[in-house]
């Protein structure tokens, strides 16, 4: 999981790690090849020479070791039982090196003498093995402190991109929440049933009173709606039924109503304004551009296991359609996203436009038990 | 003063009405659900105030008022447009927001009181003649009072205006529009244009005896030699 990411990164990563890598040993080689020279009077082809194949030799066996750390993901490891690895590893991989070295003229460098342990008195005869001990516990140590770096680097780099990554997904989600929440509180809505409850606390205050309290419920639905993802079909409904009965005020007898719904499709859960956003379009789309208004029809089913809803409105004619800059189903793509989203591909919200006479949304959700 | 309110909801309707009635000089003569309605009622009725609603089924209040032959003072209403609202404040439209406020709609009579006592409506001529036309192009609108425009130009079965540094277009033809123009003050100058006398600032007689009209800040009109005489006996040039 933790070296999944995302492709475009990855020819970046490579490029800085081959640059450390050659970097890093050219360095060394460098470094080497100057005390080389200096000091043991090597000359300067075969120093550089020899020392760029140690070189080579290092960077190819580190290689190895990159590769078995994130072949055994030993980054994840607790700290004592990752430094033991890391130490066999490094020991192992000092083997060949130190083979290979001691045949070569810059064994030298790797002499008792050089290293200022010739002051333990080692017999001329265990000169050579205890060279071969230095050159073995030097590189070990060499390729230990390139797995600890390399290591380092790479868990400051994951932290980094995973940090990002959260704070991106933060984002996101802020922003699908905010869209949600400005489709939702319709302005023109709000206002109109605002102003259809200034018209009835004269004429009717039980009318006002009830209407504020669809009112107060709707937007507090709204408001909230951020918070839960999922909620039952007859929560849902309740809105609703609060919303259509604000609508019937202000279009009195042009909005008529008709609903068909199953008692055991109540208990299904569903996105949270789904409905509703469905039943607006419809309203927004179809009664109110009907001078003489028209039937809006609420229909809701189990077939299946899965829970079926239509909601059906008359149509305008193509012309008076004509007229509105908007499409029909402009509306319902943030609520089709949101349900694919939440249920996967198998949900649907479909705007059936096929008749001249009716628009049909279609809405299925799967089952979740 | 006598008004019509236009607006598809009922409730918002008899909202306005019971505000009108703190007005006794304003006397609602009708209501109309939406344009359809409207517009035979303003014709008839020829009200001198309009109240009117932008979202209606079967056509906004600006496509209405694009169709009125009789063309009232309005105050617009609306909930929430943003569309509407910008066009009322880039084009200085006098407008309510529902659910409206008193203050508000006491300042907005006062003003159209105004208006319609320093330019009588059509009920006083009778309707014969067009003062004030409503022209729509995108989020641009205007009232443009006739006297101002300089010239019509016929563009197929529109009408090109010029008036002042506009250019606005005109969605019906020259021909149904010229019954309608104060005859003392425009005149036909050729198949496609008709000027506005007033603002003509010189006259010359071209090459094979044709008349060319320079107007003021406008272009140069020919006037074709059918007319050049009536033009004469007009200008009594």
């Amino acid at each position: 999981m933790d070296t999944a990411l995302p492709g475009v990164t990855r020819p970046q990563t490579s490029r800085s790690y081959w640059l450390c890598q050659l970097g890093g040993w050219g360095l060394y080689a460098m470094i080497e090849a100057g005390i080389a020279t200096r000091i043991l009077r090597l000359p300067v082809g075969i120093s550089l020479l020899e020392l760029t194949g140690y070189a080579l030799v290092g960077v190819a066996l580190t290689h190895l070791l990159r590769a078995v750390l994130r072949w055994r993901a030993w980054a994840r490891l607790p700290f004592y039982a990752l430094a033991p690895r890391i130490l066999a590893m490094a020991l192992l991989l000092s083997l060949p090196v130190a083979a290979m070295t001691d045949h070569l003229s810059i064994a030298a460098l790797w002499a008792p003498e050089q290293v200022d342990v010739d002051s333990l008195h080692i017999s001329p005869g265990m000169i050579r093995p205890a060279r071969a001990l230095i050159l073995v516990i030097n590189t070990t140590a060499l390729f230990a402190i390139w797995a600890v770096c390399y290591l380092t680097i790479t868990a400051l780099r994951d932290q980094r991109s995973a940090a990002l990554r959260q704070s991106e997904l933060t984002r996101a989600l802020q922003l699908a929440e905010l869209r949600l929440l400005k489709s939702q509180l319709n302005p023109h809505f709000l206002f109109n049933s605002l102003n259809s409850v200034r018209a009835l606390i004269a004429d009717d205050p039980g009318g006002a009173q009830k209407a504020v309290t669809q009112l107060a419920r709707t937007l507090r639905y709204t408001l909230t709606a951020g918070r839960e993802e999922l909620v039952t079909l007859a929560r849902e409904l309740e809105i609703v039924e609060d919303y259509l009965a604000l609508e019937s005020l202000r279009f009195g007898e042009r909005l008529r109503i008709a609903r068909d719904l199953a008692p055991e499709t109540m208990g299904v859960r569903v996105p949270v304004m789904l409905l509703q956003t469905v039943v607006e379009n419809a309203i927004k789309h179809g009664i109110a551009e009907l001078p003489a208004g028209g039937e809006l029809r609420i229909v809701a089913a189990l077939r299946g296991g899965a829970l079926h809803i239509e909601v059906e409105n008359t149509r305008p004619q193509a012309a008076q359609r004509a007229l509105r800059n908007e499409g029909e189903g402009v509306g319902l793509d943030n609520a089709a996203e949101r349900l694919r989203l939440l249920f996967g591909a198998n949900a649907r919200l479909d705007l059936d436009l096929s008749s001249a006479m009716v628009a049909v949304a279609r809405i299925r959700i799967p089952g979740t038990a | 003063m006598r008004a019509l309110i236009v607006d598809d909801e009922p409730l918002a309707r008899r909202e306005l009405a019971r505000l009108l009635a703190e007005f006794g000089w304003v006397d609602i003569v009708g209501e109309a659900a939406n344009a359809g309605e409207a517009a035979p009622l303003i014709e008839r009725l020829l009200p001198d105030l309009l109240f009117l609603d932008i979202q209606m089924p079967g056509g906004t209040g600006f496509d209405l008022l694009q169709r009125l032959e009789h063309l009232p003072r309005v105050i617009f209403t609306t909930a929430y447009d943003k569309h509407a609202l910008r066009a009322f404040e880039v084009n200085a439209l006098d407008y309510l927001l529902k659910p409206i406020e008193p203050e508000r709609l006491a300042a907005a009579l006062a003003r159209a009181q105004a208006a319609v006592a320093s330019a009588p409506g059509a009920a006083a001529t009778g309707g014969a003649i067009l003062e004030r036309l409503f022209l729509r192009d995108g989020d641009r609108c205007w009232f443009v009072p006739l006297r101002e425009v300089r010239l019509f130009t016929a563009e197929g079965n529109y009408v090109r205006l010029s008036w002042d540094q506009s250019h606005p277009l005109l969605g019906r033809p020259l021909s149904s529009l010229e019954p309608r123009l104060d005859p003392k003050r425009f005149f036909r100058a050729n198949r496609r244009q008709i000027v506005n006398l007033e603002c003509i600032e010189s006259v010359e007689l071209g090459v094979n005896g044709r008349l060319h009209v320079q107007l003021r800040g406008g272009p140069e009109v020919e006037i074709s030699r059918r007319q050049a005489r009536l033009f004469r006996q007009l200008t009594s040039l």
